[in-house]
This record gives C-alpha cells, structure tokens and sequence, in this order.
C-alpha cells in the first residue's frame, strides 16, 4: 500500500483531481454574471465575486464586524477565487507541483476550520460557497468536512517528494 | 544531487501564487465590468435605506414601526420594545397577518441579528415590492443592544 502511495503516477494523478477541483471551484465566484440563475430562473442581483463575498459574511469570521469593515470580507472574496484557480493551473499542468499543492492543502485546512467553525456556532449555512455561489449551493455539513478532508490527503500526496528510483 | 534541487521546495512560490491570485482578482473585479464597490456592505443595494440605531429609536417614538426580522425564536429571547415580529422565512405568512397595520404605517424600519445577518435587508426588500418602504437598521438588533436601549423578552411587542 505504501508503495502504491508512493508510486509518481499516484502524486500525478493527485494532482490532477485536486487541480480540477479547484479549478472547477473558482468558476462560478469570478465568472457568473447578474441575470437570471439558470437552475431557478429567479432573478440574481449580484454578480459571482459579490454573491460569494455575502457567502463569507455569513461566516462571520473575517468580517464585516465591528472590528473588520466590509472591505476585508470583500478583498477576500475577490482575491480567493483568483488564488484557488492560480494554484489549480498549476496543479492541472504540473508546474510547481510540490508549492501549489502545499498551498491548497492549506487552503482546504482553511475552509475545514470554517466550516466546522460555522457548525459549532450553530451558523446555518445553506450554501458553504464551495461551488456555487448562488441559490441551494451545497449546505455545509459534516459531510462537507469529511469531503474536504479527502481533498485534503490527496494534496497532501500531491505536494510529496518524488521518489529516488524513479528519477533519471 | 541535481535532481533533489529540481524536487525541492521553493518557499517564494505559495506566496508568488498567492500573489498573483490577489493582483488578479483585484484587477478582475476592477476591470471586468462586474466586480462591486470594495468599501462597501454587499448586502446593501442601491436604494436600500439603512438607519442608526440613535436614528431608529428617534423615529420609532416619532411613530416609526419596528420590525423584527429573525425567527420567533430569537423574537421571544429578546427584540426592541415595540418591535413586531416579521421573521424573513415565514414572509408570505406574517405579512398576511400584518399587512393592514403595516399599510397604515409611513415609517417602517426592519431588524435582523446584525452583521453577518442578511434578513433585514430581504425582508425590506419583499416589502417594498409590496409597496411598503422600509428602511434597515444598520447592524442589527446587536448594535441596538450595544447602543444601551432598552430590549423585552417574551411573544408581546
């Protein structure tokens, strides 16, 4: 099994998944446009980056509060969705495999606090903002936690060294 | 060994991808022709009236009607005196039962649980389809509460 783990195709094809995900993930916060939701035919004010920015207001963890004015929140919302898609290129072509994939895990180990930070304050979250930003979304849950935390070890084995024998 | 140069790890590139994510989305959200206003509250839209609480409670004894935006439950552990209940999940229901007094009302201001709480400003909204402008109270019933004004627990107004 360790072997298999080992294995360079396995850290590549880690990389891959992890890559599309994240990829796929960053779609709908910078592309969606207002309109009305293909799914629900309901008219959305907002545009992706600003529907995802009132997601993570609803996490009330970087703001806004009486401590973070709404430009936090929003930068964030605006500049997260640029840096998961940067790191999943990377991943997809195989550059800076290691850094890239080190990054996601870091980012997935963000968005597991979270989420389970949301659960334990009792914050209903209807859509975690993981995908869609709009209507149902996926709600977060535990099995969102157990999710990401596959996604997790994955970049994980993404990000490992390659192995001796394998080198020319 | 050559080869465990090319496999070790460079520090700088999370932070350049990071980097350049940032640079991206700042620009994107500038140039794109959809990005929003970095300053400001993405749950405040054009025309939206959002008052302070000093505002609201001047208005509230000038005849300004109060309405509570969250649900029954939060409602009956504590809202601002006078309040009524309107919780934004159960719109269509409430309305119904408070339509006539909310028609007789010039000045209606809605209430939620504060920052991260979106309902106040849906609810307005759904009322001012329903030609009944409302305003919103900036940050909530928590700001109220901050403010030192007083609250009453309980189902009555």
């Amino acid at each position: 099994m360790k072997r298999l783990l080992l294995h360079p195709l396995v850290a590549r094809l880690a990389a891959l998944v992890v890559g599309l995900v994240f990829v796929y993930a960053s779609h709908d916060k910078i592309w969606k446009r207002t309109g009305p939701d293909p799914k629900t035919g309901e008219l959305t004010a907002l545009s992706g980056p600003a529907e995802f920015a009132r997601v993570v207001y609803r996490y009330q963890i970087v703001g806004p509060s009486d401590r973070l004015p709404p430009v936090v929140p929003n930068v964030f919302a605006v500049t997260l969705p640029w840096i998961e898609l940067v790191a999943g290129l990377l991943l997809l072509f195989g550059l800076w495999r290691r850094e890239a994939a080190l990054l996601c895990a870091a980012l997935l180990v963000m968005f597991i606090l979270s989420v389970g930070s949301a659960l334990w304050r009792g914050i209903d979250l209807k859509n975690c903002g993981c995908f869609s930003v709009s209507g149902e979304g996926r709600a977060a849950g535990m099995g969102l936690i157990v999710g990401d935390t596959a996604l997790l070890a994955a970049s994980l084995l993404a990000a490992r060294r390659r192995p001796q024998e394998t080198r020319p | 060994m050559p080869e465990e140069r090319d496999d070790r790890l460079r520090p700088w590139r999370p932070l350049v991808i990071v980097a350049a994510g940032a640079v991206l989305g700042l620009a994107w959200n500038q140039l794109s022709g959809h990005g929003f206003a970095l300053a400001g509250n993405v749950y405040v839209k054009p025309g939206d009236e959002v008052v302070e609480p000093p505002a609201a409670r001047e208005r509230q004894a000038r005849g300004a009607l109060l309405l509570d935006a969250r649900g029954t439950m939060f409602y009956e552990f504590g809202h601002i005196p006078g309040a009524l209940s309107l919780p934004e999940e159960d719109f269509e229901a409430a309305f119904a039962r408070l339509e006539p007094q909310l028609r007789r009302s010039l000045d209606v201001i809605v209430y939620c649980s504060g920052f991260g709480c979106e309902a106040s400003h849906i609810v307005a909204r759904k009322l001012k389809e329903k030609g009944v402008p409302a305003a919103v109270l900036n940050e909530g019933f928590p700001a109220w509460q901050e403010a030192g004004y007083p609250v009453k627990q309980g189902r009555q107004p």
